[in-house]
């Protein structure tokens, strides 16, 4: 029903990135949302948001192997 | 694409998404066995091999307190003396006799259990009948051995440690038959 | 947000069953968000009566009512009928009535399906209630279905599985529907973010749902088939691991966790701006921190387990990720918190009920971030510090929520205002007499009482005694709200059609009650 995401998305890497980062972190401008919202396919957004999840547990992992 | 084709469309991704799901619940059952494979968690069936040759601390004593249970299955089992003293380090070789009070053949596996919980990281074992299932004619009785030895980080605050083995049936199919009711619960 | 619509008009060809024939067969969401509710509310009175009988035979050290064995079958199943019968339904109840309403959407994707997922729900309670009369009893094991004791059990064991499959269905085709709904039924201009927040904390939970509902049906078919077909993937001497069973459970019962309180949250992010009369502060934030916290909560299940045997990386990596949880969290209370800032507040009974979740989910949330270390959690483990975090977050948290959201569309769902009198009396009466039956609880933790056990040593008599008090004026101040709900539904001052000053989304333009089927022709957003 939805064929309004005709235009090729613009979303760069660096967006997906930020916007996946602010996520975790739980909070995101009304203006960067917009442009998000805009710009980005869930395709990308899931697919940033599963990247972002492997680098968090990477991250605790190494952390975690730092202390112990 | 009208709205009962799209409907139709997110529901069979939606399904297949479930299926994945289900099957994916299965999967953790060998993913979380290679897991302690790889981590060397949970390896209750296979011998430990000595990599390098361990150092006998000679100058230490720990007491080896050996336990044996049934659970649910005709069997006099025990060990041949019911403590030992070893160095750390030293390979140490106990006996438990097994003995079938029943007239059928019956199958068991013991499981280990240590105490301190911590023995088990130090504990390794060359040889064990735990390490298969043992099959005992009707009255039949069995010597069985135990090749071990604690490895010399132990450490020093345990002089005192407990090795317990409890054989369980095993069905002919490999299921274990626990035979409680839940009234006796 | 505005809309402008054609006002629905009764259809004269309208020829739907009436009487019982009407609420078997109906495909109609709001007949089935009814049945929904009204199913929940029986199953949280069920429950409730579990939970009183427990308290009763804790008012004093000793046994007095009720043998162990039974009281084993009535902690488990007091877990299971509240979770799988009271909260969950509940919210699925509020997402068939509200998000089709909200989205501008006639009615559920799949109005058969829909009805077929409520209707599973009544023969799957059958099943676990008549576990009790089954010989050996009702599951006994704890509401986890640890083996080996649920290897062990009677056949009510069995009985408990089967429900629970019937009721992963049911929750697995709800969110299928919820989900098909959302993403493609809104009205023209209502794009994803212009939902209102409840629509979109039921999308992301509808999500999570399908997401660990699956790998539940699995752990309970594996602990079918170690009971009945000699399969050993929890039995230890067969090659199993007991311990694996907890991993499985807990990758879907942490999620689960998030199930029961997102919706929670959706519910009051429609209520606090509607009562401050300004809209959500950060309304972009919130639906990130939604979507964070489904992802986080998908990798912290073993701080269920800290004591089952882990390796300490283990224990640190899942301590971690558990207290980053409370970030997103953390900026969702703030969120709200900013929300009522300034606004101009009025404080009906649902403002109440969810500054109440406020206050009270935030004590819950703290003393969850207590749990998380590890050396602590090693200490309260299987305590009453235990059973009081998760009551602080289930019952003020996700119940606080029901009981608000459900004044909140009352008026809507019947026309009728309910007595704000009453409504109130029900909110403090619940508020005192529930942090007079858990608050005290956290101190017996403290002090190393074991949960799930039907005596103690004498030095937790007052605590237990105070909680027990506290425990019954609580589950009788819901009659309260029975009785309110009753009352509001046999009539009451009409409602407009915008039943609160401050309310914005789009079911508040359809008239109170709304008709049998609205927004046949989709309202257009501006």
């Amino acid at each position: 029903m939805k064929d309004d995401n005709k235009q090729p998305p613009k979303g760069t890497w660096l967006q997906i990135a930020k916007a996946v980062f602010w996520a975790f972190f739980g909070v995101r401008k009304q203006s960067d949302l917009d442009s998000d919202a805009s710009s980005l396919t869930p395709a990308q957004v899931i697919i940033g948001g599963l990247i972002g999840a492997a680098l968090f547990v990477m991250s605790l992992i190494i952390v975690v192997k730092i202390v112990t | 694409m009208n709205v009962t084709e799209a409907n139709s469309v997110v529901l069979r991704k939606l399904l297949i998404f479930t299926v994945i799901m289900f099957g994916f619940g299965f999967a953790l059952v060998p993913f979380y066995e290679k897991i302690c494979e790889v981590t060397g968690l949970n390896n209750l069936l296979q011998a430990d091999t000595l990599t390098e040759n361990t150092q006998v601390d000679t100058a230490r004593w720990v007491t080896v307190e050996l336990d044996a249970n049934t659970h649910g299955l005709p069997w006099q089992f025990k060990p041949l003396q019911s403590s030992v003293r070893v160095h750390p380090g030293e390979l140490t070789q106990v006996v438990y006799e097994v003995r079938n009070n029943s007239d059928r053949e019956i199958n068991g596996q013991a499981i280990p259990s240590y105490s301190p919980q911590l023995l088990g990281k130090y504990l390794k074992k060359l040889e064990c009948f735990c390490f298969s299932k043992q099959v005992l004619k009707p009255r039949e009785v069995r010597q069985m051995p135990v090749q071990f030895l604690i490895e010399p980080g132990l450490p020093d605050d345990i002089n005192t440690v407990t090795i317990s083995y409890t054989f369980f049936e095993l069905g002919n199919d490999n299921t274990v038959s626990l035979d409680i009711s839940a009234s006796q619960l | 947000m505005a809309a402008v619509h054609d006002h629905d008009i009764a259809h004269a060809h309208d020829h739907h069953p009436t009487g019982l024939m009407r609420w078997l067969t109906s495909t109609n969401h709001k007949d089935i968000g009814t049945m929904y509710l009204w199913f929940s509310f029986i199953m949280f009175l069920t429950g409730g009566v579990m939970a009183l009988t427990i308290r009763a035979e804790l008012f004093q050290p000793g046994l007095q009512i009720v043998n162990p064995e039974f009281f084993n079958q009535l902690t488990t199943m007091h877990g299971l009928v509240m979770i799988f019968g009271a909260i969950m339904p509940a919210f699925v109840g509020f997402a068939n009535w509200q998000v089709p309403m909200m989205i501008g959407a006639p009615d559920m994707a799949f109005a058969r399906m829909n009805n077929w997922s409520f209707w599973l729900l009544p023969p799957a309670a059958l099943l676990l209630l008549g576990s009790f009369f089954a010989p050996g009893g009702a599951p006994a094991g704890g509401w986890t279905i640890y083996p080996p004791l649920s290897v062990q059990m009677g056949m009510g064991m069995d009985m408990a599985i089967f429900a629970i499959h019937i009721l992963g269905a049911s929750s697995i085709m709800g969110s299928i529907n919820i989900i098909t709904t959302i993403l493609n039924m809104r009205a023209p201009g209502m794009t994803l973010m212009k939902m209102p927040m409840f629509v979109w904390t039921w999308l992301i939970t509808a999500y999570l749902l399908v997401l660990v509902m699956p790998v539940l049906a699995g752990a309970v078919t594996m602990l079918l088939t170690d009971r009945n077909f000699g399969t050993n993937f929890f039995n230890a001497a067969g090659g199993g691991d007991p311990v694996m069973f907890q991993h499985i459970f807990w990758f879907f019962g942490h999620p689960e966790v998030y199930i029961m309180i997102l919706p929670a949250f959706g519910i009051v992010s429609e209520i606090i701006p509607t009562f401050s009369r300004k809209p959500l502060f950060g309304y972009s934030s919130m639906v990130y921190a939604t979507a964070s916290i489904a992802i986080l909560s998908c990798i912290v299940w073993a701080h269920h387990m800290f004591t089952a045997g882990m390796p300490v990386t283990g224990q640190l990596f899942f301590m971690y990720a558990t207290m980053l949880i409370a970030v997103p969290t953390g900026v969702k209370v703030f969120n709200w918190t900013a929300t009522m800032w300034r606004g101009s507040m009025s404080f009906e009974t649902p403002m109440l009920f969810a500054i109440g979740f406020i206050f009270l989910f935030t004590l819950g949330g703290f003393s969850g971030v207590v749990c998380a270390i590890v050396p602590i959690d090693i200490q309260v483990q299987d305590t009453y510090y235990v059973i009081a975090h998760f009551h602080y977050v289930l019952v003020s948290g996700a119940l606080f929520a029901i009981f608000g959201g459900a004044y909140y569309w009352l008026p809507k769902w019947t026309g009728h205002m309910y007595d704000e009198t009453l409504g109130k009396w029900h909110f403090w009466l619940s508020m005192f007499f529930f942090n007079l039956a858990f608050f005290v609880q956290h101190f017996l933790g403290l002090a190393g009482m074991p949960r799930r056990i039907p005596d103690y040593a004498l030095q937790f008599a007052d605590f237990n005694m105070i909680s027990t008090i506290g425990a019954f004026g609580f589950g009788l101040s819901q009659l309260l709200f029975l009785y309110v709900v009753l009352k509001c539904i046999r009539g009451g001052a009409k409602s407009p059609a915008k039943s609160w000053e401050g309310a914005t989304s789009l079911e508040w333009t359809l008239p109170s009650p709304p008709p049998y089927h609205s927004f046949e022709t989709p309202p257009v957003i501006r």
